[in-house]
């Protein structure tokens, strides 16, 4: 009897929990359903009742998007984070690698000072750095973008890259320096062939910061064949003229590329995000 | 190996180095001069003014609507994502929830992969007033009195861009909880378990004791990150209605790139480089402090 | 060792060609827009492509010009214009480049007076070029007209005012001419039996009218992004503060806002509030006006450059529509104003070429190019006889209010030094909201015109 009660209690609370989980879940894909419900709508459709189902799904929505610009933008992303992601792993790698395996002199404070960038926000930096990238000739290209990514992910990135790199045995090291072997040369056939698994996900934590920017992106670039994504989508929003369900579709073709990475390399975005906890 | 050092081994540390340096610590450090000028992007000109800046500051009558927003967003933060996040890792942990885990999991946590941009974006046509989905649905279930101007409302404002805030992050900390007490040893638990402690007793006793580095280093994030609160502003409400939902982050933007008053950004930029600095060393305090 | 350093140096090398490259391909960005996109290379190889043809070339000349038209059919228009007047003039090479209202407003500061800033871009009379014009920045173009009168004459004077400083400077040439007016929805007005308002008090009886009736929002209004609200107020400032104190208050050094006028001129917008949609600061003049387009509300207050949009919304169906006027107030001011200041592009005082910037000008904004944009487009420049030959009622319409307009108003906000501005557009959110009384608002306005007077010595 009691055990069937305990059993009852069990499964009543099971389903309460589920309650719970399912209503979080709604509250969270509302929204998108919403925003892909309008995005098939016409303009007409979305001011006269925006939680109706459109007369016709109206696909072209998505393509008018895509020809409005979004190619551009995703190519204009993709080609700044790979210059951003290469910078900081290259920089950084050699950073911890330098700091952790070396026994240089004065590791410890320079070690210090680079991590004390971790603490330091874009927004205080803004002013003279705008000025530094005018001052420079930068404004308006991509390096003005690229450069400030790669030096605000480094503290992060070679901290994380640090911490991996001490926890591998001296020994493996050893034993190359009796074959020989350069410290460049241990670095790119030992250190870096051991690290592949937190490299990809320094990779992919820089990727979703890179990605999403904007507040640089936002004041650095100009043209729009150097805009990147969450730019490109400000530029939907016009003054006078207002084509909204284009401007949905493209905000929902914009959100995809992470949200299917992160399906198909969950466990490396899990890593990833969880190993730094910096949120972007 | 060898006692000597090779001073070509500092190759390898000065790129790293030199950028941190040379984009992170010269403007910061830059931005504090800055602060006592008064200068415009297009003009060449500066000109001292002491303290001016910072009177004009805490002067402004915006001043303390910044500073209670931005508090609001941080007070809330911690509540609804370090909070209920840690709830919600909880219970997915639980037994109860059982293969649904991932799935739930993975719902909760895409919106923060969404960028800032897209998801300010997209509340601004939910909050809509007439073409919103959030009035729309409360008019469809019959409550058309609950319908509110959302963004437009100079009360609701800011709490409306803090909801869409806790939206997007909340599953990312919950995500963060639970691989931090999916660290804790099935020792313990077991033993918790032989003792006869319910589900709540053990996350009390055991959880969340074992994981509290990790709940700190949460908050602290999310208290930094609501001192640095710019984008979700800039693409929803602009800092209105008048300056209701103005928050530090918009107001050194709004200065520099749009009033011509660039030494008053930097004087708001040394406010926000006060506030957040303060903030790591707490957060570097406490870690260490865990570790001991 | 050696052979370590060797191997740094190696990797140094391949870092700097790295970057380099990325420089290449990110400069040729500012490039790729020059009226030639069709071609869509690889960014690197269209940069080549631009390094040769400049070599074969001997000297082409460069103009950037920067615009914040991105919509179409106007930013197609001004790109096919470009590259016809390439065509025309080989040695020219004119670099296209666009924002949206905002950040343009953004942008366009941080870039004049650096090396980056662009020879020909669209700026604001008034205030907005006027900062410019303090620090010497502007091109004077008062010579260029003077030394060819048949241009001058093309223009039509009333029209220039506005792009002309207090001096005598002339320093822009308009691209749009524009105006403000209420377009109201004739159905709706049949319907309920009404004329169309010529003072205030009729104009408050036709709201009550609508509002009655309870079918339709009688004023479609959204001021989400702060300006509309402003333009209200600066077309009831217009009417209510003599034409001397306004032009005072607008000098930043000078500014003082103390005329009663400027008080009563919030008290008569607050009397608006309550006939506009449910939730005007929480949406966009644009997401407004499809209450007004979608038959949903009676009247607007609407740019003359908005008829586009119009017909754009309402293509397909049938919308009966028409124009008034601001009603008229009686006050201190001026009641022959109509607000709504030609935007036009001025000349980078620092550009390397300035006689072709002009002469690239003279063409662009002239009478030609002016015919084809008021059919495509629907906006007219400043040459005379652009409207000739148009058909649109709703457009030759318009012209005609223009044209017979004694004077044209400045924007509010594009006349008001900037923290006056943010100041005063803040208060008028809040004034539609009911947070705010006039009185305490103007208290507000008046002492940041006071510590403006400070910032601009």
């Amino acid at each position: 009897m009691e055990n069937n009660h305990g059993k009852n209690k069990r499964i009543f609370m099971t389903i309460l929990v589920h309650l719970f989980l399912i209503i979080l879940v709604l509250i969270i894909v509302l929204p998108m359903c919403w925003l892909f419900l309008n995005s098939l709508k016409t303009n007409q459709e979305m001011f006269r009742d925006s939680i109706a189902l459109p007369a016709v799904p109206r696909f072209e929505n998505w393509i008018n998007a895509w020809n409005k610009g979004l190619y551009n933008y995703f190519l204009s992303s993709l080609i700044t984070s790979a210059m951003s992601i290469a910078g900081i792993l290259l920089l950084s790698s050699l950073l911890a690698y330098g700091l952790t395996r070396l026994n240089l002199p004065g590791s410890g404070i320079f070690f210090i000072i680079v991590l004390g960038g971790m603490a330091l926000s874009e927004q205080v930096a803004l002013v003279p750095l705008f000025k530094m990238i005018q001052a420079l000739g930068l404004y308006n290209t991509r390096l003005a973008v690229v450069l400030p990514y790669i030096a605000f992910r480094i503290p992060f990135t070679m901290f994380l890259l640090r911490s991996y790199f001490l926890g591998i045995p001296k020994e493996l090291e050893e034993a190359a320096i009796l074959d020989g072997a350069t410290t460049l040369q241990i670095f790119y056939r030992i250190v870096l062939p051991i690290s592949r698994p937190v490299l990809a996900s320094a990779a992919i934590v820089n990727l979703n910061f890179v990605w999403n920017e904007f507040l640089f992106a936002n004041i650095f670039l100009e043209d729009r064949k150097l805009m990147t994504i969450p730019l490109g989508l400000m530029t939907f929003q016009g003054d006078l003229k207002s084509d909204y369900v284009t401007m949905l579709a493209g905000i929902l073709i914009a959100s995809m590329p992470m949200v299917i990475m992160y399906l198909c390399m969950q466990k490396q975005f899990v890593r990833g995000l969880t190993s730094g906890a910096v949120k972007g | 190996m060898k006692k000597k050092v090779k001073w070509s081994n500092y190759l390898y540390i000065i790129p790293g180095l030199f950028m941190v340096l040379a984009f992170v610590y010269v403007p910061i450090i830059t931005n504090v001069v800055y602060s006592f000028f008064r200068l415009s992007s297009y003009s060449s000109s500066m000109k001292f003014v002491a303290l001016d800046n910072y009177r004009r500051l805490f002067t402004s009558d915006t001043f303390p609507v910044m500073i209670r927003n931005n508090i609001y967003y941080c007070v809330i933060s911690l509540i609804v994502q370090v909070g209920f996040g840690t709830v919600i890792a909880l219970v997915l942990e639980s037994k109860l929830v059982g293969r649904m885990n991932a799935f739930y999991r993975s719902v909760y946590f895409i919106p923060s992969l969404i960028s800032l941009t897209a998801v300010g974006l997209m509340f601004n046509f939910i909050y809509n007033p007439t073409a919103g989905m959030l009035n729309g649905f409360l008019k469809a279930i019959g409550q058309p009195g609950l319908q509110q101007i959302w963004l437009g409302d100079r009360k609701l404002a800011i709490f409306c861009i803090i909801a869409m805030s806790q939206w997007q992050y909340t599953g990312y900390i919950a995500m963060l909880m639970i691989v931090a007490f999916q660290n804790v040893s099935m020792d313990y638990i077991e033993a918790a378990i032989i003792d006869g402690a319910g589900p709540i007793r053990r996350a009390i006793s055991i959880y969340i004791p074992l994981a509290k580095e990790q709940l700190l280093v949460c908050s602290i994030i999310t208290v930094i990150g609501a001192f640095k609160l710019f984008t979700e502003v800039y693409t929803t409400t602009s800092g209105g209605p008048g300056d209701a939902s103005q928050v530090l982050g918009l107001f050194l933007y709004q200065n520099a790139f749009l009033h011509d008053d660039m030494g008053m950004a930097a004087a708001t930029g040394v406010l926000i480089f006060v506030i957040t600095v303060t903030l790591s060393i707490i957060q570097l305090r406490i870690t260490r402090s865990g570790q001991d | 060792m050696k052979k370590m350093i060797k191997r740094l140096l190696a990797i140094g090398v391949a870092t700097v060609m790295m970057a380099s490259l990325a420089a290449c391909g990110s400069s040729s960005g500012g490039s790729a827009d020059s009226g030639k996109t069709e071609e869509a290379a690889e960014p690197a190889e269209q940069a080549e492509q631009a390094e040769q043809t400049e070599q074969a070339a001997g000297d082409v000349k460069t103009i950037k010009f920067f615009h914040r038209f991105p919509d179409d059919p106007a930013n197609s228009f001004i790109e096919e214009k470009i590259a016809e007047y390439e065509a025309a003039h080989p040695d020219i090479d004119i670099v296209v480049t666009s924002a949206q209202n905002q950040p343009f407003k953004e942008k366009i500061k941080t870039v004049v007076g650096t090396p980056e800033e662009p020879d020909i871009y669209y700026s604001w009379a008034g205030e907005f070029s006027e900062r410019f014009i303090r620090e010497n920045l502007i091109l004077d173009l008062t010579p260029y007209l003077e030394a060819d009168p048949a241009w001058k004459d093309s223009l039509i004077q009333s029209q220039m005012v506005n792009y002309t400083t207090d001096d005598g400077m002339v320093y822009g040439i308009p691209f749009r001419l524009d105006g403000k007016v209420f377009a109201y929805n004739r159905d709706i007005f049949e319907e309920l039996n009404l004329e169309v308002p010529k003072t205030w008090d009729e104009f408050i009886k036709v709201l009550d009218a609508i509002k009655a009736d309870g079918r339709y929002t009688p004023l479609a209004e959204g001021n989400q992004d702060q300006w509309p609200g402003a333009h209200y107020i600066g077309t009831l400032n217009q009417m209510l503060v003599p034409d001397d104190v306004r032009a005072k208050d607008f000098n930043p050094s000078t500014g003082e806002f103390t005329d009663p006028g400027y008080v009563q001129a919030l008290d008569l917008y607050q009397q608006l509030v309550p006939y506009m949609n449910i939730g005007v600061n929480g949406m966009t003049h644009d997401m407004a006006r499809q209450l007004f387009t979608t038959g949903q509300a009676a009247m607007c207050y609407i740019e003359l450059v908005e008829i586009t949009n119009l017909y754009q919304e309402t293509e397909g169906t049938e919308f009966n529509w028409g124009m008034f006027v601001f009603p008229t107030v009686e006050g201190a001011g001026n009641p022959n104003i109509l607000t709504g200041e030609p935007e036009g592009f001025v000349v980078s005082a620092n550009t390397k070429y300035p006689d072709e910037c002009v002469e690239f000008l003279k063409w662009f904004l002239g009478p030609e190019v002016g015919a084809q944009q008021a059919e495509v487009v629907g906006w007219f420049n400043a040459s005379k006889g652009v409207a000739d030959n148009l058909t649109d009622e709703g457009l030759k319409e318009a012209y005609d209010l223009i044209m017979n307009a004694e004077q044209m108003g400045p924007w509010f906000d594009a006349s008001l030094y900037s923290t006056v501005c943010e100041e005063y557009l803040r208060q008028i959110s809040d004034i539609t909201n009911g947070d705010v009384t006039s009185a305490d608002a103007m208290a507000k306005i008046q002492k940041t015109a006071k510590e403006a007077q400070d910032l601009v010595k």
